[in-house]
């Protein structure tokens, strides 16, 4: 090859990634950084109401972040723990209620849309019995708090030590649909880790470690 | 130079004083840097294109990352955690050797297959065929359904043809055949027995491709019960082996190694080692352990037993144990042998692995005149292991021959391609009026069937195993089929008209067959469930006792004077690929051979005298001529060969391998992995025959010539040398104690033998507060007495750190990504050599030479003294593998193919997979690790050695990796390297590595040691011979 065929490799790689950038540059966040991520989901699942207003334990649906890597999204299983027979808002049921009553006919069943959604994924029927004849389809999730993947979160050491949910996911309990709060940047996780170290969590020492393995591998 | 120092080589072209690179061209530093004038260089080159690359990505990095979906269960099966791994007690399909195997499944489908620990027979070692098996299930050209003459079929329709076609048979009378290797399991092997029996001739014939049929005949004739013992090598004290590889490839492995391993300790109170000799015509893996070792000729084998049988029995050299056609040094040395066999009655064990009935009469009349039956060898609980009965498979190629047969049902093996000499072709199926096919793959035989009726994998079924009379082990499904496929045992079923599931099939036979002979008084759902949990169970019963009957020995048959220009052909089974019939799976194929250390290929194996004689090297391809077929393969040099022998591996050349033509890194300088015929290898085949009823794996009287032409071996054993170029090595030469070797005579006296006499270690520390180890230290301890070297931690390595697979041409150009490698060191003279292995892998050095020279903090040190690689942030500068002083680092040249959705769910998801541009290397498993360290944490209890097994370690046979935490006096890995005879490598350069290796020590005597200085270190050689 000669001096001048790289040359024009050099040219032509500099304009092109001139142009590139000049593009790009308008947009620009570091790769990786979704902060503030708040996609719509397939169910217009309310945190708000379910772990703010009814006050549920954030591990009763996310059992997995006390003894998994992963904290988990739960199955339509655990959803029909309750669903099974919570198929609307109280005010929905109250106004069919009302209506039935001013209408002098017997109460009508109130499905909500969105929990209507769930009873389709699991191919259910009218009074929420499997229905051979109907597909089953699971629900795909839009997922929010994702890592690289080369970086390795364990949620259950984080549980265990007593991490509060929110530290990371920001008061999920108020929002009606999840955003991204915190970066999830390593910056950010170190030094969460290095104050951790200085003052302790809830009160007591931990060994939060700083080192590259701890997440990388 | 010291005159006492042992010189060590790697390959024959080193030990005469070349550079070593005998496989390949030797690529030196100059040669790289070197360009013809007036052009860019490449490295000006690589500048403009790096500039200009790097700035296009930067600028394209940036966008969005694409939106992510997760899928939770619908419902939530009981028991599982997602991200958490169960595991299965299973048993290992990749041989009949049945080995325990637990199955490490992650959400839903297996990504590990481990040895089981508890397994009385392999105890807690696997293969690597059996940890590469796992690639077979997600292997996306299986066959995926059934086919009637080509056409995907539903099973119904297949179902209802075949239920038709065996009912004429019926009919009609016709011959049924069913042919099978080994069946270990009783529940199959009464199916296919209940299957036969609706017919008015049905038979089974059992062919096993590697063939022991000769013992089972042997002991036949003279034990009257045609059984295959079990050889129990850990009874045994003094061991004797001729042409019997039962480390490497010979019935059961890594249950054998186990037990040998068990033999053999000497960190115990005292040491207590076996004594083992091995005569033999090839270098094989069992021969590179052996304390005393002897070249002989193939057809020397029953003439050294006949000899010994004289001397054992006392009527030496009288009729009809005349030794008159035996070398005078080989009867000095059986005069010593034998009196050392007297001497260990009932506690010795002679084996024979060649297929000459004679030979294996003799065998087992020394065995039963040393009184090691029902000792170290038992035949009331005999093995199952191989039940192959060749002359029953020449009976059946008759009937074939003939036409006799009206439906032929061939489970599990690829006869066309397995069956020697061509004997079985596809023409000669075809005379079948039916053939039926129960294999997994489109092989040589499915071509020739009418039905395909694919069987699933191993892990995809419920099945059971006996390997060994009286040991009983389950079979558990580890994740749904991902195919259309079906257990053979629902097939037969289906086709007796009375189709029934696998588990009610096996659950029924257990209840009524298996569980009266339980030694435990459970209930049979107790009794189920915990042989289901612990993957085997004792059962009661065994056969009546055979014993000796007299059958006169013959007399010798005149051996015909060898031509002198003649070669004796051998094929042997490699160690991994074993009989072919994983030669789909690119684990195995790039698997370095043990001894050769070769790749993708088999060659011809040449004593260093032989090829001298020939004229031949490395790569020189050669045409091996029998007269009716012959065979071109490249030459490899493999010292302490039978000079008058012509090694060939077996399983090559197959049309599994036709898949590997694209195989690698696409790039322009690419080269396929195959060979020129589309395949990998060439078959062996078509050159061996069936003589009198025996499948035989010699021939002689063959040719060997030179074609003059040339191929490159992908061979890794010159590649990642930690030897100093002669060159570049200061005056005198600068010797490096790489490996301690020593004599058991010299270890006795002084644990610390073997050891070098004077060490110049500069003590100092390079960061003397900066990496304190106040919590764990974790450090690694290999037994090197204990490593034959055989792989199993190769693979397992690869299949747990999602390790990716090369290619032949990218062996070929050292960029091989195995993060542990086996170093493979020659001593001795010529063909006169010893053997020692080494794994080799990052040593976690707390003074790393890697570290300081990162100019982007990618590879660092951390308080646990691991040497952390940090993918995301590795700009791959590669100064870290260059300043290795072990060789150790690997660049990812390439992103490397993970396109296919089926093959990546064998992926590890707790390792990164790697991309272009980055380095790599050995983490010590740091992924198991942190899951060990967190999962103490969360249950409040102390990190143990049982929780923190690297992969290796898990794997090993030998138990020769030992693991844990230095800081902690109690973990087996520092009391270790208490031992005296802990050492560790270039230990003078103060690079203080984590892993710690124990020194060889071979069962010799003592006196030569002291006497010439011969236990002294091995050392990497400037040039010069010891």
């Amino acid at each position: 090859m000669s001096k001048e065929t790289a040359t024009y490799v050099l040219a032509i790689g500099l304009v092109l990634s001139l142009l590139a950038l000049t593009g790009a540059a308008r947009t620009f966040n570091l790769a990786g950084n979704h902060q503030g991520y708040e996609p719509p989901q397939p169910i217009a699942f309310s945190h708000r109401l379910h772990a703010g207003e009814l006050g549920m334990d954030c591990l009763y649906c996310h059992a997995g972040a006390q003894k998994s890597r992963h904290g988990g999204v739960p199955a339509a299983s655990v959803c029909m723990n309750c669903h099974e027979f919570v198929t609307a808002t109280l005010g929905a049921v109250q106004a069919e209620e009302a209506a039935a009553k001013e209408a002098g006919r017997a109460v009508e069943p109130v499905v909500s849309p969105e929990i209507a959604k769930l009873y389709e994924a699991l191919g259910l029927n009218e009074k929420r019995e499997r229905d051979p004849a109907k597909p089953t389809r699971p629900i795909a999730w839009t997922r929010i708090h994702n890592l690289p993947d080369f970086v390795y979160f364990d949620h259950r050491a984080h549980v265990g030590a007593g991490v509060s949910c929110q530290q990371c996911h920001g008061n999920v309990e108020t929002m009606e649909r999840v955003r991204q709060v915190e970066t999830l940047a390593m910056g950010w996780c170190v030094n969460c880790h290095r104050q951790a170290n200085a003052v302790g969590v809830q009160g007591r020492a931990v060994n939060a470690s700083l080192h590259c393995t701890t997440c990388h591998y | 130079m010291r005159q006492h120092e042992k010189h060590y080589w790697r390959s024959p072209d080193e030990a005469s004083g070349g550079s070593g690179a005998h496989c390949g061209d030797a690529r030196d530093v100059d040669a790289w840097i070197e360009a013809p004038p007036g052009h860019v260089n490449r490295r000006d080159f690589l500048k403009a294109a790096g500039f200009a690359l790097s700035a296009a990505a930067t600028a394209g990095g940036c966008g969005k990352a694409p939106e992510q979906h997760v899928l939770p269960y619908l419902n939530h099966p009981e028991g599982t955690t997602p991200g958490r791994a169960a595991f299965y007690a299973s048993v290992c399909g990749a041989c009949e050797a049945g080995c325990g195997a637990l199955v490490k499944c992650r959400d839903g489908r297996p990504i590990k297959i481990e040895g089981l620990p508890e397994h009385p027979l392999s105890r807690g070692g696997l293969c690597a065929a059996g940890q590469a098996a796992l690639l077979g299930l997600y292997d996306a050209q299986r066959l995926r359904g059934a086919r009637i003459e080509g056409r995907d079929t539903p099973w119904s329709g297949v179902d209802q043809a075949l239920r038709a076609r065996f009912e004429e048979v019926r009919r009609a009378g016709g011959a049924v055949r069913v042919l099978s290797r080994t069946v270990t399991s009783p529940t199959l092997q009464a199916s296919i027995d209940r299957f036969l029996e609706t017919f008015a001739d049905g038979a089974h014939v059992v062919y096993d491709p590697l063939s022991v049929a000769a013992i089972l005949d042997a002991h036949g004739a003279t034990h009257g019960a045609r059984v295959l013992p079990r050889y129990r090598f850990d009874r045994a004290e003094v061991i004797v082996s001729v042409e019997a590889d039962f480390l490497g490839t010979w019935i059961s492995p890594v249950a054998f190694t186990a037990a040998y391993s068990a033999g053999r300790r000497l960190d115990d109170n005292g040491p207590k080692m076996s004594y083992h000799v091995q005569f033999e015509s090839r270098m094989s893996l069992t021969g590179t352990k052996a304390d005393e070792r002897r070249r002989i000729a193939p057809d020397e084998a029953s003439s050294v037993l006949r000899a010994l049988a004289g001397r054992i029995t006392g009527e030496a050299g009288q009729s009809p144990f005349s030794e008159d056609s035996l070398k005078a040094e080989l009867r000095t040395s059986l005069e010593a042998l034998a009196k050392r066999l007297l001497d260990a009655r009932g506690r010795s064990l002679v084996v024979c692995g060649s297929q000459d009935a004679e030979a294996q009469r003799l065998c087992n009349l020394i065995n039963e005149a040393l009184g090691n039956y029902g000792k170290t060898l038992d035949i009331r609980r005999p093995s199952m292991q191989k039940q192959g009965n060749d002359a029953a498979l020449a009976g059946l190629l008759r009937e074939l021959e003939e036409g006799r047969v009206a439906a032929l049902v061939i489970i599990g093996l690829n006869p066309v391609y397995e069956i020697p000499g061509g004997a079985c072709s596809a023409e000669l199926l075809r005379r079948a009026g039916l053939v039926v096919y129960c294999g997994e793959r489109e092989d040589e035989t499915a071509a020739a069937a009418q039905f395909l009726c694919p069987d699933h994998h191993f892990l995809e079924s419920w099945l059971d195993a006996e390997p060994v009379s009286g040991g009983v082990a389950l079979r558990q499904p580890a994740l749904r089929p991902l195919f259309q496929t079906r257990s053979v045992l629902e097939s037969l079923h289906a086709w007796m008209g009375a189709p029934a599931d696998a588990y009610d099939t096996l659950r029924a036979y257990w209840r009524d067959h298996v569980y009266p002979r339980a030694t435990t008084a459970d209930s049979f759902d107790t009794f189920w469930n915990r042989t289901l949990h612990d993957g085997f169970a004792r059962l009661r019963g065994g056969l009546a006792q055979a014993s000796l009957r007299d059958v006169p020995v013959p007399d010798p048959l005149p051996v015909p004077d060898p031509d002198p220009a003649a070669f004796t052909l051998t094929a042997y089974p490699k160690v991994g690929l074993l009989d072919g019939r994983h030669a789909y799976n690119p684990w195995l194929q790039e698997l370095p051979d043990p001894v050769t250390k070769v790749t993708w290929d088999n060659y011809a194996c040449l004593s260093v005298a032989a090829a001298k004689r020939l004229g031949v090297r490395d790569g020189d391809v050669v045409r091996i001529d029998a007269g009716d077929a012959a065979l071109e393969l490249p030459v490899c040099v493999q010292p302490g060969q039978h000079d008058r022998v012509v090694a060939v591996a077996l399983g090559y050349g197959q049309t599994a391998t036709a898949r590997f033509a694209g195989l690698g890194p696409d790039w322009f300088g690419k080269r396929a992995s195959v060979g020129e015929d589309g395949l990998v290898g060439k078959d062996v085949g078509p050159l061996l025959r069936i003589e009198e009823g025996l499948v035989r794996y010699e021939r002689r009287g063959v040719t060997v010539t030179p074609t003059g032409t040339r191929v490159e071996l992908a061979c890794t054993q010159t590649h990642h040398t930690i030897t100093v170029p002669p060159r570049l090595a200061p005056a005198g030469g600068l010797r490096r104690p790489i490996l301690h070797e020593t004599t058991l005579g010299a270890f006795a006296k002084d644990p610390k033998a073997g050891h070098p006499h004077a060490h110049h270690i500069f003590e100092g520390d390079l960061y003397p507060d900066d990496h304190p180890k106040r919590g764990h230290h974790w450090g690694m301890a290999v037994d090197l007495t204990a490593c034959t070297g055989c792989g199993a931690c190769v693979v397992a390595c690869q299949a747990e750190n999602n390790v990716p697979v090369v290619g032949r041409d990218e062996v070929r150009r050292k960029r091989e990504m195995h993060w542990l490698r086996i170093d493979r060191y020659y001593s001795g003279e010529g063909d006169d050599v010893d053997v020692a292995h080494q794994p080799m892998m990052c040593q976690h050095c707390d003074n790393a030479s890697c570290e300081n020279v990162c100019p982007v903090l990618a590879t660092v040190h951390t308080e646990e003294g691991l040497n952390a690689q940090v993918y995301n942030r590795c700009v791959g500068t590669r100064y870290c593998a260059n300043n290795c002083a072990y060789k150790v680092r690997r660049f990812n040249w390439f992103t490397y193919r993970h396109d296919d959705p089926v093959e990546n769910l064998v992926l590890n998801p707790d390792v990164t997979v790697r991309s272009r541009g980055v380095m790599e290397k050995c983490s010590f498993c740091v992924q198991r690790l942190q899951e060990a360290k967190i999962e103490a944490k969360r249950l409040g209890v102390k990190v143990t050695d049982a929780m923190t097994q690297p992969a290796c370690q898990q794997s090993c046979p030998a138990g020769a990796i030992a693991f844990g935490d230095m800081n902690d006096p109690e973990s087996a890995v520092s009391k270790r390297i208490a031992s005296g005879r802990a050492f560790r490598v270039l230990d003078e350069i103060n690079q203080r590595p984590s892993v710690t290796y124990l020194t060889l020590v071979r069962n010799r005597a003592s006196d030569e040691a002291e006497n010439h200085g011969r236990d002294a270190h091995a050392t990497e050689g400037s040039g010069h011979h010891g």
